[in-house]
């Protein structure tokens, strides 16, 4: 980012809206800020119009408060609720068509790389479960394969939520949904598993009932797509709307599913990755 | 009507008014500036700029982002120079920090949007507003808008190539040009003393 | 990267010292693009496409390109280079058939995001049954997506036009994507004399920061910015700031016909505009009826000759007054749907003068004496 990006011209710092002015004198930019400090900065997003108890809009925030350099961020989304959301979002960010976000990504990290090729700039994909494993599963897969320096996160409320309802390929076997009258007839797609196998050097999954470690995750998929390969993190954040529960259960359900064993806490590192942050993370423990 | 005898006047013009360029307004070349559809010389519609500005009951700017930040060189001359227009001009500042259908909605008293102008012209009561750092897309997008259902008279200060759906567009506009259109606008304040120090006791 | 020296497009295009090269037009695609300039390129197989862009492949490894992959199909290919047009470099790509179908959900993507980027669409036939044979029939499925489309006739145009469109794309008032077609194998496969610049000569780089939109590079102003925002809400606001947005990009279309003009030199060209009967025609048709006509008109018939350039934006003020004095207009296509003549229709006062065809698809080569025949019975 250039150092001036956040500065308001001289003589408009009066009649620029809240929001704005808060941003520049509290943001996160340029500045060591994470969930822990949640509260306490002015975050990325603005007011979102997601539903009450969204789980998916506090994976965001908490994701937006991860970010490990915001002020060089770019961010691709895809089609679905989480892109009603990233109009609110204070780092530029790319809605395209459904499911085309990792090629979006792909030309876009190649040609921040070709015009600053002496700084940072991330790329993160930050997408719903249908964009990711469905409709975009094949330039999900391809960006993988070519190993595009981009980390892609989805967004697993496990239904076409934005759509009214639909079974996903993340939505859990038998589950009755639109277009699923009888059950959904096969398990989620093992996307970690494939992410894994198609080059990702760094996979987790992980939910916003653990904000520190989700924090955790994203930051090292991030800095993991800087220096080694692509990175994915699958985040699990059921939809209260369409499943039908309250929206203070939100994290109760998540941790039910936890106990279950339906869903997963996990983190695969490849070992060039794991070479690569250990450096990095020892290298922090002794600042 | 032919599209060669488009005027671009005030409104409210209609439920969906045409893109001026589709009925045959074309952007003026440098040294030209378009006044209500017709090229005139640059001079000309600084003159009638400084005209539009000083009549008017409540002339507002709405500068844009890449006259807000400060994000490049250069940019914050430029902003100084729209501070010194608008005071000349004794005309108010409603910014548009953004081009976002903002959620829920926009405060109008305090901000524009290119997605639903209007609102913040109605809540103002705006007769004179004047575009400046304004992407050109997002300003095109909001002046049909403001043609369509407002009465407002709409100025765009553009910094490339000028703008067909604003009533009078200048194009190339830099810190300097700013500067001679503020020149002229004391110029002719002085000439009518009372209307401007009007203009400036109503702020 | 190899060392070339920036002149201004006028330089480049009228002033330099031309040489002529015996090539094809997939060559003339990659002379193109040695000069324009481009950043990156993005590709993918299709007959009759796939040679222009192994040679744009050659001249990235040569390099005259910064950047050049192989993507994984046309919508994705489209995808990568909106992210790329987005990020503020030059791009460019190519396609055809089958492909510019694959990937059509993407084009009026482009042109709604103001993406000055420039396709070659090499054209051929579309499924089913599956041909790779010349056709133009995806021309009529892009005339509305709102890109700009210029029609070439040999390789000659075809490099003058992606040259150039490059030039009308980026244009801060037009931006918009350009799409540069021309006939698969009867320009692609087929060699002919082309005046290229020297290729130590390119056009100046792409200024991003000019762009009626914020690149999205987090360096420019506003931070908080989708590239593009949902406008989708289900009251009136929503609908006229989207109808306004749509009119924005007619309005940009309007603005490239000056550009078409200084550039192209017009939108059409014309061969005794005052004959009783015209041929109107794009592309290779026009080759085919530049014959049929120079035959005629040695019989002593009344005829001349239309060749239209730009199809978006469409010459309707040239084809009226054309129309106006002309008994007939022939419209000859190589296409089932006859396209052209449409949109000629719906630009002439009194369209009972056009005669829509001979037309001829699937491949199948139009002989001149199929046009000449049709001459003969609208001159009768």
């Amino acid at each position: 980012m250039s150092e001036s990006l956040f500065r308001i011209s001289p003589g408009f710092e009066e009649v620029m809206p809240v929001e704005y002015r808060e941003l520049v004198t509290n943001g996160p930019c340029g500045r060591e800020v994470g969930v822990s400090d949640l509260g306490t900065f002015k975050e990325l997003i603005e007011e979102h119009p997601l539903c009450a108890g969204c789980n998916m809009g506090l994976a965001l925030r908490l994701i937006l408060a991860s970010l490990p350099k915001p002020e060089d961020t770019v961010i691709v989304g895809s089609t679905g609720c989480s892109s009603l959301a990233f109009t609110q979002v204070a780092v530029h960010n790319i809605h395209s068509l459904f499911g085309n976000q990792n090629a979006v990504a792909s030309g876009l990290k190649r040609a921040l790389r070709l015009r600053f090729p002496d700084k940072v700039k991330d790329v993160v994909v930050i997408a719903g479960d249908g964009a990711t494993v469905d409709i975009g599963l094949d330039m999900v897969m391809q960006s993988w394969f070519r190993r595009e320096r981009i980390t892609t996160i989805m967004l697993d409320n496990e239904v076409y939520a934005n759509t009214g309802g639909q079974e996903s390929g993340m939505s859990p076997q038998g589950t009755v949904l639109n277009m699923a009258p009888l059950g959904k007839r096969f398990p989620k797609v093992a996307l970690p598993e494939i992410a894994r196998e198609a080059g990702c050097a760094y996979v987790a999954t992980i939910s916003p009932a653990q904000p520190k470690r989700l924090e955790r995750m994203v930051r090292r998929a991030i800095l993991t797509a800087r220096e080694v390969g692509p990175t994915y993190v699958q985040i699990f954040c059921p939809c209260p709307t369409n499943f039908k529960f309250r929206p203070n259960e939100g994290l109760q359900k998540i941790k039910q599913r936890q106990k279950e064993g339906t869903f997963q806490v996990r983190e695969y590192v490849s070992p060039e990755a794991q070479a690569f942050l250990a450096e990095l993370e020892g290298a922090d423990h002794e600042k | 009507m032919t599209a060669s005898e488009y005027r671009v006047l005030p409104g409210p013009e209609g439920y969906l008014p045409p893109a001026a360029a589709c009925m045959g307004v074309m952007l003026p070349e440098p040294g030209e500036a378009l006044v209500e559809g017709k090229i005139v010389p640059e001079e000309d519609a600084l003159q009638k700029i400084a005209e539009k500005l000083l009549a008017a009951r409540n002339p507002v700017f709405f500068p844009g982002p890449l006259v807000l930040w400060a994000w490049r060189e250069g940019v914050a001359e430029k902003a100084k120079a729209v501070v010194e227009l608008v005071e000349a001009a004794g005309a108010r500042i409603i910014p548009m920090p953004d081009y976002r259908p903002k959620y829920p909605m926009i405060n109008p008293a305090v901000e524009i949007n290119p997605n639903h102008p209007n609102l913040t012209i109605w809540h103002n009561r705006i007769d004179v507003g004047v575009f400046v750092g304004v992407h050109c897309h997002y300003a095109n997008v909001a002046l049909k808008i403001i043609r369509g259902g407002t009465d407002c008279y709409t100025i765009a200060l553009c910094g490339e190539m000028g703008h067909e759906d604003a009533m009078i567009t200048l194009r190339d506009v830099d810190a300097a040009k700013l500067r001679r259109l503020t020149e002229v606008v004391k110029t002719r304040a002085q000439a009518r003393p009372a209307r401007a120090a009007g203009a400036h006791e109503r702020r | 990267m190899v060392n070339q020296r920036v002149v201004t497009p006028e330089h480049l295009f009228f002033e330099a010292q031309r040489e002529k090269q015996f090539i094809t037009g997939s060559e003339a695609v990659r002379e193109a693009i040695r000069r324009a300039n481009v950043d990156l390129a993005v590709s993918y197989p299709i007959t009759p496409q796939s040679e222009s862009m192994h040679l744009v492949g050659d001249i990235y490894a040569e390099g005259y390109l910064k950047e050049y992959f192989r993507g994984e199909s046309e919508l994705a290919v489209m995808a990568e280079v909106a992210g790329a047009s987005m990020g503020g470099v030059r791009v460019f790509t190519a396609t055809g058939g089958p492909g510019t179908l694959r990937a059509f959900e993407m084009f009026p993507a482009w042109a709604g995001a103001r993406l000055p980027i420039v396709c070659a669409f090499l054209t051929r036939g579309v499924n089913s049954p599956l041909s790779i044979q010349p056709d133009t029939i995806e021309m009529a499925f892009m005339l509305d997506t709102g890109i700009l489309m210029f029609h070439a006739e040999s390789a000659q145009d075809l490099y003058d036009m992606i040259l150039k469109a490059f030039v009308i794309a980026e244009r801060p008032d037009v931006h918009l994507p350009v799409g540069v077609f021309a006939d698969g194998f009867f320009v692609t496969h087929t060699r002919e004399q082309v005046a290229v610049a020297p290729a130590d000569l390119k056009l100046p780089p792409y200024d991003p920061y000019a762009a009626p939109v914020p690149a999205m590079d987090m360096e420019s102003a506003p931070v908080r910015q989708m590239r593009d925002p949902f406008v989708m809400k289900s009251n009136f606001i929503s609908y006229a700031a989207h109808a306004s947005w749509q009119q924005e990009i007619l309005a940009a279309q309007e603005r490239a016909r000056k550009y078409v003009h200084r550039y192209l030199e017009g939108l059409v060209e014309v061969e005794h505009p005052e004959a009783a009967v015209l041929v109107m025609a794009s592309g290779t048709m026009v080759s085919q009826s530049r014959e049929a006509v120079a035959v005629a008109r040695q019989q002593g018939l009344d005829i001349g000759l239309v060749k239209i350039k730009s199809l978006r934006p469409f010459p309707r003020e040239e084809i009226k007054t054309l129309a106006r004095q002309a008994r007939t207009i022939i419209v000859p296509e190589y296409n089932r749907v006859g396209w052209l003549c449409r949109e000629i229709k719906a630009a002439v006062e009194d369209t009972t003068k056009v005669v829509g065809g001979p037309r001829v698809f699937g491949g199948m080569t139009m002989p001149p004496e199929v046009v000449l025949d049709q001459i003969r019975r609208c001159c009768a």
